[in-house]
């Protein structure tokens, strides 16, 4: 076992019960690194999941206090639980794709506005996997699936100039991040910004579905295929490349920092019970 | 004693401080709107945080996940929020989280009549989510006292049986206004039967015993304990699994923490009785009152009759019903849902009679008839396109 599975995660959950070659234990492992790098322990963070590949695999891995929502509205979970917690305990959320961008939107998007301090990691694998591959709110358009047998028809929420990103940031996101597992230090470097601030972050992380998206869309189950097709439309350096391509690194920092939800509560009742003593 | 003028929704309100709630989220919705906005100004004032929430489904997750985090928490609706409340009542129901749900019950099917009386949610306050393998807890007010006394008793079951727990009103009692009292002495409370239970903390390492204990403490995070919970069926230390013989475990204790406990949990008035009369009213909530009415009338009139109110409704009190009589199932709606589990539940040589109204009470004239005519051997005369299948 590795040193940051022995310091933080619980025995009995490894290995995991992903398939071989997914590429989602690389995006925990970069969560972990950041916590690690933090200085942080189990004590100090509540980790909350919801249900799917994402959900799965990491419910009940992390050492410390943790949950598995149902899908899409571990958002609003959070938001009620922030409320419980001591302020500078943090949460970390590991959701899907379309747990994030589609059933959960609504309430992510109003999680975002409410300004809850919490960190959303969405791990992206292109679609609904766990379920047997079809096609999902991040899926690049014509790619065949289970539910788009003749290449995906449905409009998704990352080409032909639209960005969920943007739609996060005009919500009133205050951190926004995109990477891809196969990235290194800079994903781990935004994962850190992402748990650090005080208010609503979310980290977009791209990573391979071997068995199912790639085997489709790609015609190959080998890892190898599926990571050096990620690389080569990795662009931390914002290169124009051609076709589906993911811009990485940090999207969208606030300056100014909104008042954060559950600091915002606790004075605003504080006030309320002085105004009604006096 | 503290003395009001004032509704159920104010009652609801008022207990819900009285027992230690320190979040509300909800959706406003007639008839449950007041209490919304009675929490919004209430809870405030007593260190609580109101949070109207974006749907109902967002409404009981901040509920209960603050109940995870170890506040008391409470929502309330009516009807068409109820069944989006089947999403996260099944989380909190298999993670065994403590929360208070209100359904103010109106005119149905759906959207319905908005500001009339129903009881269209009898069964569905049974099974309020998917999947089965559990038993619920709901109960039912019929009067603005009794709101008040029945939301702070389904916040102390909340916290005993871990679980979600429905006040079943409807919309005569929530916007009704009555006399409100409220305890302020430890004599008070007492004298009123009020119970409350402190929020402990399940340490672990368990995640809750293979039995049908009650009053093991609920998990709450952030004392990091280690403590997991999710919407997976779940081994000893709350690790999600897919074997069958943990699912038996965990069916068993949804199912007999509250059916072996049911002494904690059964209430229901008699009246007239004692004589075994010939016909028996049944009703839960505001009904139940004009039955009892009724019953005094039809007495007064010389007719054998007498009747049940159901206070809790789940787990059914099928004990209660162990007289051989006709039984007259009185119920806000036109389908009858009640009278179904009467009809399971009475002896064998019984009758099971129904009389149905919807968006208005019955008149207690109109009862006392019935009952004659079933004294009288003969059948409920239909009214109109009404027709008795009972």
């Amino acid at each position: 076992m590795d040193y940051l599975a022995e310091k933080f995660l619980k025995a009995k959950k490894i290995p995991s019960t992903a398939c071989s070659g997914c590429g989602l234990g690389q995006v925990h492992k970069k969560v972990l690194m950041a916590i690690d790098e933090l200085g942080l322990g189990s004590a100090d963070v509540v980790w909350g999941t919801g249900i799917g590949c994402a959900g799965r695999q990491t419910f009940n891995t992390w050492k410390g206090d943790n949950f598995a929502g149902t899908h899409g509205r571990v958002y609003a979970l959070a938001t009620g639980l922030r409320l419980a917690l001591q302020p500078e305990q943090k949460i970390v959320l590991t959701v899907g794709d379309g747990d994030a961008f589609g059933i959960g939107l609504l309430h992510l998007l109003h999680c975002i506005r409410r300004n809850v301090d919490m960190t959303v990691i969405v791990a992206d694998n292109f679609g609904y996997q766990s379920t047997g591959g079809q096609y999902g709110y991040t899926t690049p358009s014509g790619s065949i699936t289970d539910s788009s047998p003749y290449g995906m028809q449905d409009p998704n929420w990352v080409q032909d100039g639209r960005d969920i990103l943007d739609i996060l940031k005009s919500a009133g996101a205050g951190f926004l991040a995109r990477h891809t597992s196969v990235e290194g230090q800079n994903a781990v470097e935004s994962i850190k910004q992402a748990i650090n601030f005080k208010g609503f972050s979310l980290v977009h992380i791209v990573y391979p579905c071997v068995t199912n998206f790639f085997g489709k869309a790609l015609g190959s189950r080998k890892p190898v295929d599926a990571y050096r097709w990620l690389k080569e439309r990795t662009n931390p350096a914002q290169d124009n490349l051609e076709g589906i391509t993911f811009t990485t690194g940090v999207y969208h920092k606030a300056l100014d920092k909104r008042q954060e939800f559950s600091e915002q509560m606790r004075k605003f009742t504080g006030n309320v019970q002085k105004r009604c003593q006096s | 004693m503290k003395r009001l003028f004032d509704t159920g929704n104010a009652a609801i309100t008022e207990a819900a401080i009285f027992a230690g709630c320190k979040l509300f989220s909800g959706y406003p919705i007639t008839p449950a709107t007041e209490i919304a906005e009675n929490m919004s100004r209430r809870l405030p004032q007593v260190g609580g945080f109101y949070v109207q929430a974006e749907d109902e489904l967002a409404a009981l997750h901040i509920c209960i996940g603050g109940s995870l985090g170890g506040l008391k928490a409470m929502t309330s609706t009516s009807g068409p929020g109820y069944i989006l409340f089947a999403d996260p009542y099944g989380w909190a129901l298999g993670s065994e989280i403590p929360v208070v749900i209100v359904n103010a019950q109106r005119v149905g099917p759906v959207s319905g009549i908005t500001g009339a009386p129903g009881q269209g949610e009898f069964y569905l306050s049974r099974y309020p989510t998917h999947g089965g393998n559990f038993e619920s807890i709901v109960l039912a007010p019929s009067s603005v006292q009794e709101a008040f006394q029945l939301t702070v008793e389904a916040f102390y079951l909340a916290e005993r049986f871990r679980m979600p727990i429905t006040v079943l009103a409807d919309q005569i009692v929530t916007d009704g206004w009555e006399t409100l009292l409220i305890p302020e002495t430890e004599a008070e409370i007492q004298a009123m039967g009020l119970r409350v239970a402190p929020r402990q903390v399940n340490y672990g390492p368990e995640f809750y015993p293979a039995t049908d204990e009650i009053d093991v403490p609920p998990v709450v995070l952030g004392h990091n304990t280690g403590a997991a919970c999710s919407d997976w069926t779940p081994t000893a230390e709350g690790f999600d699994t897919e074997e069958v013989e943990w699912q038996h475990k965990h069916a068993y204790r949804l199912i007999y923490k509250v059916r072996n406990n049911r002494n904690v949990i059964t209430q229901y008035e008699e009246f007239g009785l004692e004589d075994n009369p010939d016909v028996i009213f049944v009703a839960y909530g505001s009904p139940a009152r004009v039955v009892k009415s009724a019953v005094q009338a039809a007495r007064e009139q010389g007719l054998k009759v007498g009747g049940i109110r159901l206070i809790s409704i789940w787990p059914f009190p099928d004990e209660v019903f162990h007289r051989t009589a006709k039984y007259l199932s009185v119920e806000l709606n036109y389908d009858g849902q009640l009278v179904r589990e009467v009809q399971r539940a009475v002896p064998k040589d019984s009758d099971v009679h129904f009389l149905g109204r919807c968006g208005e009470l019955p008149k207690v004239a109109e009862l006392v008839d019935a009952a004659r005519t079933l004294i009288n051997g003969q059948a409920l005369q239909a009214i109109k396109w009404e027709r008795e299948a009972w």
